[in-house]
């Protein structure tokens, strides 16, 4: 089948090829290190963001459908839609708290939770790119994701204070500890190291 | 304006006069274990006997009313030994009636290398016996991007020598016999994000001894925990769009780190300056340098704030001698 290829994005790790109805991450080989390193933490790596981003979703939090898994590239469902960034209300920080609350009271942390990192499609919000995500439901795991998530509201927006309130009130639906999470995060600025 | 400093944090105890574009002088008098690794009682009584020698030494090159303050290493390192050093410095900056200047040894490994190059604002990846971080300058301060969760990537090293019988600093040993190795045993690669976890690799490596050849562990050992650097240090350039990258710290001196570091770099396009050993090794100049610079932008160190400073982190430091 003949594809239009939309755009490519290249990251450090991995090159993205979003098609018209699909996209495709593939992990670019490194020379640095020895081929038989390279192809094992490729491979790995590849298989365990396949495996967190549909057990995301398991959870109800909204991702593309994974569509195949092939060595050390994933094809997954193209959302179309726009970039939280670009679109963010007081409306979708509330729902971006939903998404991330459901998504850490399963135990799941992003990693990069970046307004770049969700799409605005058809009323809902959708977390994509789950390259640095991992198992881990501890205070510290979700404080730095939140963190991570007002960095960028603040990098960005103006009204940063209110958009910040109106996500609090989306997560604590999902997430019973959140007064504790937000707690985390102030200890974690402190340390001023996550970018 | 010239300044004395004294490095003393665990290996090396080393006195240094700089002024603005030199190092005038430098002395060191290095404690090398007679078995085991660095002692910290038996590094801090050499430092104790040697300490005085190095600095009338030092002193002895110029006209001591022409020194301007003392600078020390206050820390991060082993408490025996910063308390050595706190001291002469306080007796030395009492004696001379000049001001006083407690380093961040952290910050002086990347101070003296910047120095000494034009590279503007890099990626620094310091990597030492205790320390493994990449930090990243931003607004006054070196931010600790990434860093190991458990133990720094030399001691790892040292463990591992040690565990084969090496003698003390393991380093130059391990990375020659892995030069005489292509056979990869796999080992635990273990990066967190931007963090990093040397424990179980050093656990796993220690237990293949037992079954691998000694040449396969070290060659199977370094790719795995550099790789591990090399990605994290490459990821920091990718998220903060910096171009540049220094490399600060004993462990790197490995030239197989260099090399891969340097691949890394040319692959992105973006600019790796090989720095010389002197610097990599702690010194006396990194402290006096790095105390000058602070002087010149009006810090000095009280003596009752002057206490050794064993878990004292870079970012911690007010830096004043960067332009934003």
């Amino acid at each position: 089948m003949d594809r239009q290829l939309a755009e490519t994005v290249v990251g450090a790790e991995a090159t993205v090829h979003i098609y018209d109805d699909v996209v495709v991450k593939r992990r670019r080989p490194k020379s640095y290190r020895i081929k038989e390193l390279d192809a094992r933490l490729r491979k790995e790596r590849t298989r365990v963001e396949a495996k967190i981003q549909s057990d995301a979703r398991r959870a109800g939090v909204p991702t593309p459908v994974i569509r195949d898994v092939n060595g050390c590239s994933i094809t997954m469902e193209r959302i179309k839609g726009e970039p939280v960034r670009y679109v963010i209300n007081e409306l979708i920080a509330e729902q971006v708290g939903e998404v991330l609350g459901r998504l850490h009271s399963s135990g799941i942390a992003h990693g990069d939770p970046t307004t770049f990192n969700m799409i605005f499609s058809a009323g809902r919000v959708y977390l994509i790119d789950f390259g640095l995500a991992y198992y881990d439901g501890s205070l510290e795991a979700r404080g730095v994701d939140l963190h991570v998530f007002f960095q960028t509201l603040e990098a960005m927006h103006k009204d940063a204070q209110s958009l910040k309130d109106a996500f609090v009130i989306g997560y604590a639906k999902y997430c019973p500890d959140a007064m504790r999470v937000i707690d985390k995060v102030n200890e974690i600025k402190q340390r001023g190291r996550y970018l | 304006m010239i300044v004395l400093g004294i490095e003393g944090t665990a290996w090396n105890l080393s006195a240094s006069l700089v002024n603005d574009d030199t190092v005038l002088y430098e002395v060191s008098a290095p404690y090398i274990p007679g078995s085991g690794g660095i002692h910290p009682r038996e590094a801090a009584q050499h430092f104790a006997s040697n300490i005085t020698g190095i600095v009338r030494q030092a002193l002895s090159s110029t006209d001591i009313s022409s020194v301007d303050a003392v600078a020390f290493s206050q820390g991060p390192g082993l408490g025996p030994c910063l308390r050595i050093v706190g001291t002469a410095a306080r007796a030395l900056s009492l004696r001379l009636r000049v001001p006083l200047v407690g380093v961040n040894h952290c910050i002086a490994h990347i101070e003296v290398e910047r120095w000494k190059t034009d590279l503007s604002d890099p990626i620094v990846l310091y990597v030492s016996g205790a320390n493994s971080q990449v930090l990243s300058y931003r607004d006054q301060r070196y931010r600790i991007i990434g860093e190991t969760l458990d133990i720094g990537v030399g001691n790892c090293i040292d463990k591992l020598a040690r565990s084969a019988g090496f003698s003390h600093p393991g380093g130059p040993t391990v990375e020659k016999l892995a030069r005489r190795s292509h056979n990869y045993v796999p080992l635990p690669y273990v990066v967190k994000g931007m963090d990093l976890s040397f424990s179980g690799l050093i656990t796993a490596a220690k237990q293949a001894l037992k079954s691998v050849c000694i040449d396969d562990v070290c060659f199977s050992f370094q790719e795995t925990a550099f790789s591990m650097l090399v990605e994290v240090t490459e990821r920091a350039l990718s998220q903060t769009g910096k171009s540049n990258l220094l490399l600060a710290g004993g462990v790197g001196a490995n030239n197989r780190l260099q090399e891969m570091l340097s691949v890394m770099c040319e692959e992105r396009g973006a600019r790796f300056y090989t720095p010389k050993l002197e610097y990599l090794h702690d010194n006396g100049a990194m402290i006096a340098y790095t105390g000058l610079l602070m002087l010149k932008h009006g810090v000095h160190t009280p003596l009752e704030l002057s206490g050794a400073n064993p878990n004292f982190r870079p970012d911690e430091v007010e830096v004043l001698w960067i332009d934003n």
